[in-house]
């Protein structure tokens, strides 16, 4: 072939920008579809649902409590000044946010532990054993928990036993026993995948460079296990601040948490839009939290 | 502390095993003078590498001691000894700065901030990346990462500067200009560099001794042209440079007789009837269209041209010579120089000098 100014001509060539850009287009489409189950799945039972949610949080009550779509008004907004629901946000808070650290700081240590397995297989089983809870359903455990921590129950016997503690059931410790238990697993597994891709070269120059083992975990793999920390953080802290099971069947009337309080709405208070209200306003506040807890993350790693 | 007169760092007796029986290094003895460009070449899995770690603390000896400047290593970690290592991978913190990066062993060693930012920048310029203080290393090229590593490591004055294949995720022409970089910053310093590789030529021409290590063991020590023309078996002459091997029987001091019968002279000591190895280097080879052309007092082979590679600035001519085997000569790619074609009949000739004879 030689090399000349000519163009070729139409028949010559198989491709030209039009037919390109409708192949380009033929492609995207393509992947459209592929995504369409889902996306008609989570608008349907999703979105919808939880526009019903922020709908009725303007509705009004008939004298029995009954929630009514007229007489639109913001009374369930307002009511979330009131002094009950910030003992609530700020109790649920406080657990929440302990919960996230006792997970993150025994996580951690289990997670780094799997990671530096040096043989794939161990590592594998670990992080199968990991997973086994996951093999029964939630509510079943958390009744399990219920026995351990009664009276009678095994727990309880042994802190008899050693005079260290009595029956925990329907306490604080109860929850937080319940919530480190069953959220566990979802700080686990995203550490171990970030601290499993650290490139162990770099901890291996930073103790080069003079860093102690404590200096070179602090200055190099702690910053680099920064994704895992974030994810697992907040897969979490938002479950644990929504928790129901949990608080109700190990924590009792005592500590009532806003999963709780937010069913009591809908259930024995009959107030559907103060409830609705409440949810919505968690859910925004979650929503912005989270981002803004992800692009500093982000900018950071 | 460290003890006057001491080479920089001593090995002695050194063997590194990784479970019951791999044997990475196997009673290792060397002594690495201060201020010396060395160089440990070897292929892949040599334990080049692994002798490098050693030194470094990265990985402890199974037997044997490891000193720097007369001092015993031992089991010291990594952070307590006068090293620094400069890595294949560069492993460069990605979450700092490339001025983090230069700084982090002076932070670590508590030097304080001013004079770590006057130490800093001078290394940035020493390897002249000034300008790019800020940048962080997923934003730098391959040789700018090369200069951080570098420059990273120098920065904290080490008493010996590890280097371990620094150059090998470099293409061909960053290469040669990081070769000749390196070899003027060592002589700027003045510190010893120990340099793993396992490319001969860049060992060739950088290092001031070259130690040649083949599975575990140190084969041969010295400078670059000993190695080169004085290999001291087999391996090391068909590892370092391009080689020819004949198959020869030793005749008497100085004289050996090939497979097909042909008598050569060539540099050999070994006792008469010893079956060697001839081993020719295809530049010191040279060939004629017939033997009344080859100066007096020089070897001659009558052989067949089998094949014929252009190179560029050479050409590598394959001659048969029958019986004998067949070996490559070498020819600039000059104008005054004969093209010769598959199938001609040539005489090659070679110096007694540069022949080797090596002994099974």
């Amino acid at each position: 072939m030689t090399l000349t100014d000519e163009r070729p001509s139409s028949e010559e060539v198989a491709v030209n920008p039009r037919l390109e850009r409708a192949a380009r287009r033929r492609e995207s489409w393509r992947g459209f579809l592929h995504a369409v189950p889902a996306y008609v799945y989570l608008i349907l039972f999703f979105v919808l649902p939880l526009m019903i949610v922020f709908v009725f949080s303007f509705a009004s009550r008939s004298r029995t409590g009954r929630p009514e779509l007229e007489n639109w008004n913001v009374d369930g907004w307002t009511r979330l000044t009131d002094d009950l629901v910030s003992t609530i946000v700020t109790r649920s808070l406080v657990v929440a946010t302990l919960n996230t650290v006792l997970c993150l700081i025994i996580g951690y240590q289990f997670a780094y532990w799997i990671a530096t397995r040096r043989k794939q297989s161990t590592r594998t089983i670990l992080l199968i054993l990991v997973l086994i809870p996951f093999w029964s359903n939630f509510l079943v455990r958390t009744y399990a928990w219920r026995m351990l921590l009664d009276s009678d129950g095994y727990i309880t016997q042994l802190g008899e036993l050693t005079g260290l503690w009595g029956r925990m059931l329907f306490t604080l410790p109860a929850v937080f026993i319940g919530l480190l238990y069953g959220y566990l697993p979802f700080m686990v597994l995203p550490l171990y995948a970030a601290i499993e891709r650290i490139d162990w070269s770099l901890v291996e120059a930073g103790r080069d460079l003079y860093a102690s083992g404590t200096k070179a975990f602090m200055k190099i793999t702690l910053p680099l296990s920064k994704p895992g920390i974030i994810a697992g953080s907040i897969l979490v802290f938002i479950p644990s601040l929504g928790a129901y099971v949990t608080p109700d069947i190990l924590g009792g009337a005592k500590t009532t948490l806003l999963g709780n309080f937010i069913v009591t709405q809908f259930g024995a208070a009959r107030n559907w839009p103060f409830g609705s209200a409440l949810s919505s306003a968690i859910l925004i506040v979650m929503l912005a939290a989270t981002i803004v807890y992800f692009r500093s993350g982000a900018r950071t790693v | 502390m460290s003890i006057d007169g001491a080479p920089a760092v001593g090995l002695h007796g050194v063997t590194k095993k990784f479970g019951e029986d791999v044997v990475a290094v196997d009673d290792m003895e060397l002594e690495i003078r201060d201020g010396e460009f060395f160089s440990l070449l070897g292929p892949s899995g040599c334990g080049k590498t692994t002798t490098l770690r050693m030194i470094a603390g990265l990985e402890y000896p199974t037997d044997g001691s490891i000193r720097i400047f007369g001092e015993e290593m031992g089991l010291r970690p990594p952070n307590k000894r006068p090293v620094n290592t400069v890595f294949q991978s560069y492993a460069l913190f990605p979450h700092m700065n490339v001025e983090q990066n230069v700084g982090f062993g002076l932070r670590m060693q508590g030097v304080d901030r001013s004079t770590e930012r006057q130490r800093v920048n001078e290394a940035i310029d020493l390897v002249r990346l000034s300008g790019l203080n800020t940048r962080r290393p997923g934003a730098l090229s391959g040789g700018q990462q090369q200069r951080v590593a570098l420059a990273r490591a120098l920065v904290n004055r080490p008493k010996v500067l590890l280097l371990d294949e620094p150059l090998g995720a470099l293409d061909l022409k960053l290469r040669q200009t990081m070769q000749l970089e390196l070899k003027d910053i060592q002589a700027d310093v003045g510190i010893t560099f120990i340099y793993v590789t396992h490319d001969q030529e860049e060992a060739l021409t950088m290092s001031d001794r070259i130690g040649v290590m083949s599975e575990g063991k140190l084969v041969q020590v010295g400078v670059s042209e000993d190695i080169y023309e004085s290999p001291s078996n087999l391996f090391v002459a068909s590892f370092v440079g391009d080689m020819s091997f004949l198959p020869a029987e030793v005749v008497e001091p100085g004289s050996v007789r090939l497979a097909g019968g042909e008598l050569v002279r060539a540099k050999t000591n070994s006792s008469p009837g010893t079956s060697v190895t001839l081993a020719l280097r295809p530049e010191k080879l040279h060939l004629f269209a017939d033997a009344s052309q080859v100066p007096p007092d020089r070897n001659t082979l009558n052989g067949t041209v089998a094949r014929r590679t252009f190179y560029g600035e050479s050409l590598f001519y394959e001659v048969d010579v029958g019986a004998s085997g067949s070996f490559d000569v070498r020819v600039e790619n000059l104008p005054v120089m004969r093209r010769w074609e598959v199938g001609d009949k040539v005489v090659v000739d070679f110096h007694p000098d540069s022949t080797t004879a090596l002994a099974e």
